[in-house]
């Protein structure tokens, strides 16, 4: 190996392993010191090649990576959620609207009954006593604790496939119908109603709903407010 | 069918932490010599910064082509290649050429500090031939054959390379060393 071969060698690769280099080098005291301060000028260059690392530059990489992984994957979940949340949304609004609509409305109802009666009861022109009128009530397990005033009619009917107890009684202004309806989770009561000639209003007691129709005249309010409260129920 | 699918998406997951603790120990390993590497080739901190995180973004995305952890520093290093060269396609006029490396920082001692400045300026002033084949030998520690498979090229080629980049450092260096006497003396 000559001289230039040698040396091109080893610059190239200061730590060139080859056999034939190391022997030169082993054997020339000049070559040794060559490769000596060659070494020397590797390692100065290699810890100048060490350009310092910014301290949270390993945390950015592994940070955004994660951070990538994460947001696809709660996009991903999010989305899924809010299908969820919003089918269970619909499903929950409906199934209220559906039930609400299907309530039966009591002062509707009892003008629609007293109408499609027309005169059979309001015709009556009986008198109940109030043992009479408690005789029946007793069959819901409630009573009238003060007398009612006249009572024209007072007999069983059937209310929307619930048994009632239906009664024609002197208003103010002329007669008015009384319902008085065992509970039902389809009724609502909470209303009034107006319609062929009538009004109505109904309201909830322990026990019972009551329905006041009256003709539009009829002070129904004040009849619903004595009844309501007249009436006991012993349950 | 909920449970199945469960499964599948527990698997799904735990797919995921394996991935992302191969991906935390290729980081951990490799992005210190990675970023030194991308400096060199770049010239600029920020610049290097900004392609070493988009190596490792694109990494991470085709970690599951990576079968061989042996591999992986020359899988990075070819990928931090291709970024730069794309960095060149999008800004074909927007070239860094900052040849003293100024921002390289180091809290040496005084004279250690200016003996490296000026290696380093020396370095960087290496045209790109040489200094990509230098700095992979002296970052990576690759061997000539390594050299040139990553860099596609001749063994001898690299090896002259090799050669004419230290020749050309130690001229530089005896040139100042020279002027340094000269100045002083």
């Amino acid at each position: 190996m000559d001289e230039l071969e040698f040396r091109r060698t080893l610059y190239a690769d200061p730590n060139c392993t080859d056999d034939v280099v190391l022997a030169a080098i082993a054997d020339d005291p000049k070559k040794q010191e060559f490769y000596k301060e060659l070494k020397q000028l590797n390692k100065k260059m290699q810890n100048a090649s060490q350009v310092k690392v910014p301290d949270d530059f390993v945390h950015k990489l592994i940070m955004r990576q994660t951070m990538q992984s994460h947001k696809s994957n709660k996009t991903r979940h999010s989305i899924q959620l809010a299908m969820a949340a919003s089918v269970a949304f619909v499903v929950g609004m409906s199934f209220t609207m559906w039930q609400q609509s299907n309530l039966l409305d009591l002062s509707k109802q009892a003008i629609a009954h007293v109408h499609y009666e027309g005169g059979y009861a309001l015709d009556a022109q009986e008198n109940f006593s109030l043992q009479q009128v408690n005789a029946k009530l007793a069959q819901f397990g409630g009573e009238f604790t003060e007398e009612l005033g006249h009572v024209y009619y007072a007999n069983f009917c059937d209310f929307e496939k619930v048994r009632s107890l239906h009664m024609v009684m002197q208003g103010e202004n002329g007669k008015v119908s009384v319902f008085v309806i065992p509970h039902d989770d389809t009724h609502n009561a909470r209303n009034s109603a107006s319609g062929k000639g009538y009004k109505s209003q109904a309201i909830d007691v322990k026990g019972a709903s009551i329905v006041v129709v009256g003709e539009e005249d009829a002070n129904v309010q004040k009849m619903k407010e004595q009844l309501k409260r007249k009436i006991r129920f012993s349950a | 069918m909920f449970s199945r699918k469960k499964n599948s998406q527990a698997s799904v997951s735990s797919d995921m932490a394996n991935k992302q603790k191969r991906y935390e120990v290729l980081v951990l390993a490799l992005h210190n010599d990675i970023f030194r590497y991308a400096c060199w080739l770049v010239k600029n901190k920020t610049v290097a910064e900004d392609i070493v995180q988009e190596t490792f973004l694109r990494a991470w995305k085709s970690l599951d082509s990576l079968k061989d952890e042996k591999a992986a520093k020359s899988w990075l290093i070819t990928i931090l290649r291709r970024e730069n060269a794309r960095r060149f396609e999008r800004k074909r006029f927007d070239l860094v050429d900052i040849d003293d490396v100024s921002v390289i920082d180091d809290q040496l001692s005084n004279e250690v500090e200016i003996e490296h400045r000026e290696l380093r300026a020396i370095m960087a002033s290496l045209s790109e031939e040489y200094r990509e084949p230098l700095m992979l030998q002296i970052i990576f520690g690759y061997s000539g054959d390594e050299i040139a498979q990553q860099l596609n090229l001749n063994k001898n080629t690299v090896m002259t390379r090799l050669f004419r980049a230290r020749n050309q450092v130690k001229e530089a260096l005896d040139k100042t060393n020279d002027n340094w006497g000269r100045t002083n003396g």
